[in-house]
């Protein structure tokens, strides 16, 4: 789940509660469904929230969910946006692996260290949630007065300039970036954190973040390059360039975000610009402009970004009422909706018709508006979701449904049980071991090799990243685990007799799953005289129990000594096996007296 | 007249005239004092002997006493300490005195109130003047003391001057306490029985089936044993702890008329993520904590019902409903083949609400399970690979919130943790969501209990449910550490198990 970090005066400051003690905003947040986990060393609040309110990754986002909660604002909040001045243009050059971008001006900052902070943690944030680590969307924010835009043009670059991504682009009106792709050593350029002129390549060699991000972007078809008039400027998603830098003297920003899915940067992009307007930033759109042979959904499209555009969702009053089991009447849904930051106008009070389906019986419904920055809302739920927070969850009061069904535990539930409770009866230890297991001790310290037509010689079903050796298969048989039981217990009184009936697995590809999964009973009997007999006199007692025929025909295991192996049929079906272990499988267990040991299938008792 | 050796022995010291304490029937015999008074007793019940109960009162020494009749009273201290300071010629100053002693605050206020009580100088001023005619060995207090100290096991008071045992009492120094006297005396018939011969009958230790068959067991007395003394340890069998837990939550849950659930450990992607909207491109699923197969990788197509593959995906991308968004990320088959060990069992609920585990579900119904999942975590005192997951679900035509509240209320009633609370939560699969909070039955904490919602439309839809779904999840280590107070899972689940732990864990019901 991610965290933030928030500094509770800015909370106090940009909700305008200067009276909330710490105290007093942590039930606050608590009731937001933020929780407290800590406090920095310099006093900040350590929050983990659920990943679905993006929009609350930063300090403004928090405290703009905290003012609707107060009541200080209601209903949904469009920021003023100026007209566009830059155009990102996207050409034919652009990585296939990436061929989306997006941008914003804001303008008219006055940052200090406090708000750059939060700046630069809602872009992490941002990154390692929606972005995908990046590679979904990334972002690069820079100073608007270090960029020299070219003068933007609508005409299209010369085939010449697009073969040579160095060249710019002619422009007349408005300023202009360019997105395009570019060789791995076609370029170089300045990166942050660094003073020496490097190619893409350079800097997913020797930089950090370069080596961080390498993996994925190494297999990219180009290298993904924005420009400006002067030259190459960032390196997305890696790295931005120095010449651009921002500081808390910054006033004026250039945000762009490119990625693999252009709703996603678009939505990346509106949290940002919603929480610079938080801090009195003057949002400008951006025009984005796809060549006609750009790769991807866009290629000639004219985007204005940030779309920042409500969506609509029609909520039934009838869905409403029986999701929170309480009567609403039509006022106090259209309250609870602002309370909660969208607009909700009742549909049939202009005559407006709704689609029956969607409205229920009495045909009430709800045209509810919501922020481009809520990317949480895929239906209608999500906003009666939303009108239930506001009223309060926790005041409606729990009602036992009046639904009446008929309970019972699943037959092989109760077949285990009933097998259980047998063994317990005999004296045996109950056990619960893990189902996953290390391959030697599965196989090798009980001399059995994978792929034998012996109890425990299946295929086992195989991690692909174990934890560690000893949890790399699921165990194919359950001896092993009861002797990992006994060996860790040598210092324990004798006699251990201990038993399990429990989950095992091997491959088999005539399943659905490929995996054969069953459930098996083992005992084992430790003690000075253990013999076949012990174990067998216990087999008799469990078979005779379930009114099973039992018959021993001699065979033979790796894990026990000829002789004294015998296979366990149960009404006539090859069931499992049951003997004395093997001196070498008792001494690998640092074992100093002998076992008899059993295991069969469970389901051969019913 | 055949008797037990030891009830011989008693009569025989008993007198008729002279009643006799066991104390001393039990030197004079050389029987045990318990074995003397029993057979005492036995010998009243005959009638052969008469005892006499009375309770009688001794004194002796606290801790406290013990420890100042071996250093010396503090006054005493104090006193002796000041004169080697030549206290007796000029008042020395009180802080000086002390520092040269050891005594404590406490000790400091004793020794000043009885230094005084007792005239055995002056203290004025904080300077320490003293009389050095005070004869310490003449203190009665201290005589006594000594005297009681060499009296190991308590005095009788009346030896004793009664006043200063009453001071000393009131110093904490002495203490009474009462104890039971038994005197036996020979009753007329005991004296008729001795006359007549009393002989040692014989006795038997183990009652063997020759004894019982031949009926010399009329004959026979048996040998006392030492009842008290401890028997071998004896380990019957038992239920492992957790499983215990895991049958008291099914009896909780089947009596509330939820059915169970098994499946597969193992199972497809499709089942364990996308089915539950989850999108592909989740961290959850490329997360390292999650167990992929390396061998099987991979189910085959055909083994996916087509129709619903085609329902989930279009889910994922388009959403359910006229005002439907889906999730604007990739969608794969393939990807949603891959083999994984489950990292919960809400793919078992899946299943069943497609209706592939068992036939189509009409509602009402309500189904659990208390099954494991698999986790790459780091393993610690509160997490393992595996774990059990107590799922369940109720579907019902029109269920709200307040449904929801009400059954887990009573659910977690059941295990004694009241006052719940609901936190509004995200899930991808549910909406609303709540993470549950209650109050912990020992500690009285708020603490958190489990996950619950109400499964989304695009979850439900493309399973063809078309009624309300309310579920709810949470581990089962973890309301067995609630309920017990274990600290450490690894000591709970798994093959580190102690036996001792399985052995001697209080059995909870």
């Amino acid at each position: 789940m991610p965290t933030v970090e928030v500094d509770p005066d800015e909370l106090r400051e940009l909700t305008g509660h200067g009276d909330r003690s710490d105290e007093d905003l942590r039930e606050d947040l608590f009731a937001l469904g933020i929780e407290y986990e800590g406090e920095t060393d310099d006093g900040a609040f350590e929050l983990e929230f659920a990943p679905d309110r993006l929009d609350r990754l930063s300090v403004e986002g928090i405290a703009r969910s905290l003012r609707y909660q107060y009541g200080d604002d209601r209903g949904v909040y469009m920021p003023a946006v100026n007209d566009p001045e830059w155009t990102i243009h996207v050409d034919g050059d652009v990585p296939a692996d990436r061929p989306y971008v997006t941008g914003a001006v804001v303008r008219g900052l006055d940052l200090d260290e406090d708000s750059l902070e939060s700046l630069i943690q809602l872009q992490e944030k941002l990154h390692a949630t929606m972005g995908r680590e990046r590679v979904k969307g990334a972002i690069g924010i820079h100073d608007l007065t270090m960029l020299k835009g070219a003068a933007a043009t609508t005409e299209e670059p010369t085939e010449a300039e697009l073969d040579d991504a160095r060249v710019e682009t002619a422009a007349s009106g408005g300023k202009s970036i360019r997105y395009t792709g570019i060789g791995k050593v076609d370029d170089r350029f300045v990166p942050l954190d660094s003073d020496k002129e490097m190619t893409p390549v350079e800097v997913l060699n020797q930089t950090e973040t370069g080596r961080k991000y390498a993996p994925f972007v190494s297999a990219y078809d180009r290298m993904p390059a924005i420009y400006d008039d002067v030259g190459l400027f960032s390196f997305p998603p890696v790295i931005n360039g120095k010449r651009t830098e921002v500081s808390a003297d910054s006033r004026d920003l250039f945000i762009e975000m490119t990625g693999t899915d252009q709703w996603t940067i678009d939505h990346m992009l509106t949290i940002v610009c919603y929480a610079l307007d938080a801090r009195g930033g003057r949002v400008e759109e951006v025009e984005v402009t796809y060549a006609d042979d750009a790769v991807g959904e866009d290629a000639s499209a004219t985007l204005v970004r940030p779309d920042l555009t409500t969506r609509t969702k029609t909520a039934a009053h009838a869905d409403i009422e029986s999701m929170l089991g309480i009567d609403l009447d039509g006022e106090e849904v259209v309250d609870l909706a602002e309370r909660a930051g969208l607009n909700a106008t009742r549909a049939d009070a202009d005559g407006t018709s709704v689609a029956s389906a969607d409205t229920g019986d009495d045909g009430l419904a709800y045209e509810v508006e919501i922020p481009p920055y809520r990317v949480d809302v895929l239906h209608p739920v999500d906003v009666v979701d939303d009108i239930g927070r506001a009223f309060g969850f926790n005041d409606l009061g729990p009602r036992y449904p009046d639904v009446s069904t008929v309970g019972g535990r699943h037959e092989r539930s109760r077949l285990e049980r009933a097998t259980r409770e047998t063994l317990v009866g005999l004296g045996f230890q109950d056990l619960l071991n893990f189902h996953l297991i290390g391959r030697t001790e599965n196989f090798n310290r009980l001399n059995v090799d994978p792929g034998t037509d012996v109890l425990g010689g299946g295929e086992p079903a195989a991690i692909k990243e174990p934890y560690s050796e000893a949890f790399e298969v699921v165990r194919t048989w359950a001896l092993p685990s009861l002797l990992r039981v006994l060996e860790n217990n040598t210092h324990r009184s004798y006699p251990q007799d201990l038993s399990e009936v429990g989950f095992v697995a091997e491959r088999d590809d005539d399943v659905e799953t490929k995996v054969a999964e069953r459930r098996s009973v083992a005992a084992v009997l430790a003690r000075n005289d253990a013999s076949y007999e012990d174990a067998k006199a216990r087999l008799r007692a469990v078979c005779r129990t379930f009114d099973a025929d039992l018959e021993t025909p001699p065979t033979d295991h790796p894990s026990f000594i000829d002789g004294r192996t015998a296979e366990v049929v149960i009404d006539g079906e090859s069931a499992g096996v049951i003997g004395e272990l093997h001196p070498e499988v008792l001494v690998e267990h640092d074992l100093e007296l002998p076992v008899a040991a059993l295991e069969f299938d469970l389901d051969a008792l019913r | 007249m055949k008797l037990p050796e030891t009830q011989v022995a008693v009569l025989e010291a008993a007198s008729a005239d002279d009643p006799r304490t066991v104390e001393s029937t039990a030197d004079e015999t050389g029987e045990p004092e318990p074995s003397v008074t029993g057979a005492a007793f036995s010998l009243e019940e005959e009638g052969l002997l008469a005892v006499e109960e009375t309770t009688e009162t001794d004194i002796y020494l606290t801790s406290e006493g013990e420890s100042y009749a071996f250093e010396g009273l503090p006054e005493h201290t104090l006193w002796a300490t000041a004169l080697s300071l030549d206290a007796d010629e000029r008042p020395v100053d009180l802080g000086r005195v002390l520092a040269m002693t050891t005594l404590d605050d406490d000790a400091t206020d004793i020794a000043l109130a009885n230094f005084a009580r007792k005239g055995m100088g002056e203290i004025d001023d904080g300077g320490v003047s003293v009389d050095p005619d005070y004869d310490l060995d003449a203190d009665p207090e201290k005589r006594h003391l000594d005297a009681l100290d060499e009296a190991d096991d308590g005095a009788d008071p009346a030896d004793f001057d009664a006043d200063v045992v009453e001071r000393l009492q009131g110093r904490s120094l002495v203490e009474e306490a009462e104890r039971t006297v038994r005197r036996v005396t020979l009753t007329e018939a005991g004296v008729t029985a001795l006359m007549e011969g009393v002989e040692v009958a014989e006795t038997v230790d183990q009652v063997t089936p020759g004894l019982v068959t031949s009926g010399e067991w009329a004959e026979v007395e048996y040998a006392d044993y030492n009842v008290e003394a401890d028997a071998e340890a004896v380990y019957g069998g038992r239920q492992h702890p957790l499983r215990g837990m895991a049958e008291r939550v099914k009896d909780v849950l089947v009596g509330m008329g939820f059915q169970e659930m098994q499946g597969p450990h193992v199972d497809a992607d499709f089942y364990i993520n996308d089915c539950l909207f989850m999108p592909q491109d989740h961290p959850a699923r490329t997360h390292w904590d999650r167990f992929a197969l390396e061998a099987p990788a991979k189910i085959d197509t055909e083994d996916l019902p087509a129709d619903l593959v085609e329902a989930v995906e279009r889910a994922h991308r388009e959403g359910v409903g006229p005002d439907g968004e889906g999730y604007h990320s990739p969608w794969d088959e393939e990807f949603a083949r891959a083999l994984a060990l489950r990292g919960h069992t809400t793919s078992l609920s899946v299943r069943h609400l497609a209706g592939l585990a068992d036939a189509d579900l009409e509602p009402p119904e309500r189904y659990f399970s208390i099954e494991k999942g698999y986790r790459n975590d780091t393993l610690d005192a509160t997490h393992l690979l595996e774990f059990f997951q107590i799922e369940g679900w109720v579907m019902a035509d029109d269920l709200s919130v307040r449904d929801l509240m009400g059954t887990f209320t009573e659910f977690y009633e059941q295990f004694g943790i009241t006052d719940i609370e609901f936190k509004p939560h995200y899930n991808p699969y549910t909406e609303p969501s709540f993470e549950l909070f209650g109050r912990h039955p020992e500690t009285g904490e708020l603490i958190e209990i489990g996950n619950s919602g109400i499964f989304r439309p695009e979850m439900l839809n493309p399973l063809g449910v078309e009624a309300d779904v309310m579920a709810w999840g949470l581990a089962l280590e973890r309301l067995y550490m609630l309920v017990t107070g274990a600290e450490d899972i690894r000591d709970v689940h798994g093959t580190l198990a102690d036996l001792e732990f399985l052995r001697t864990e209080e059995v909870t019901y």
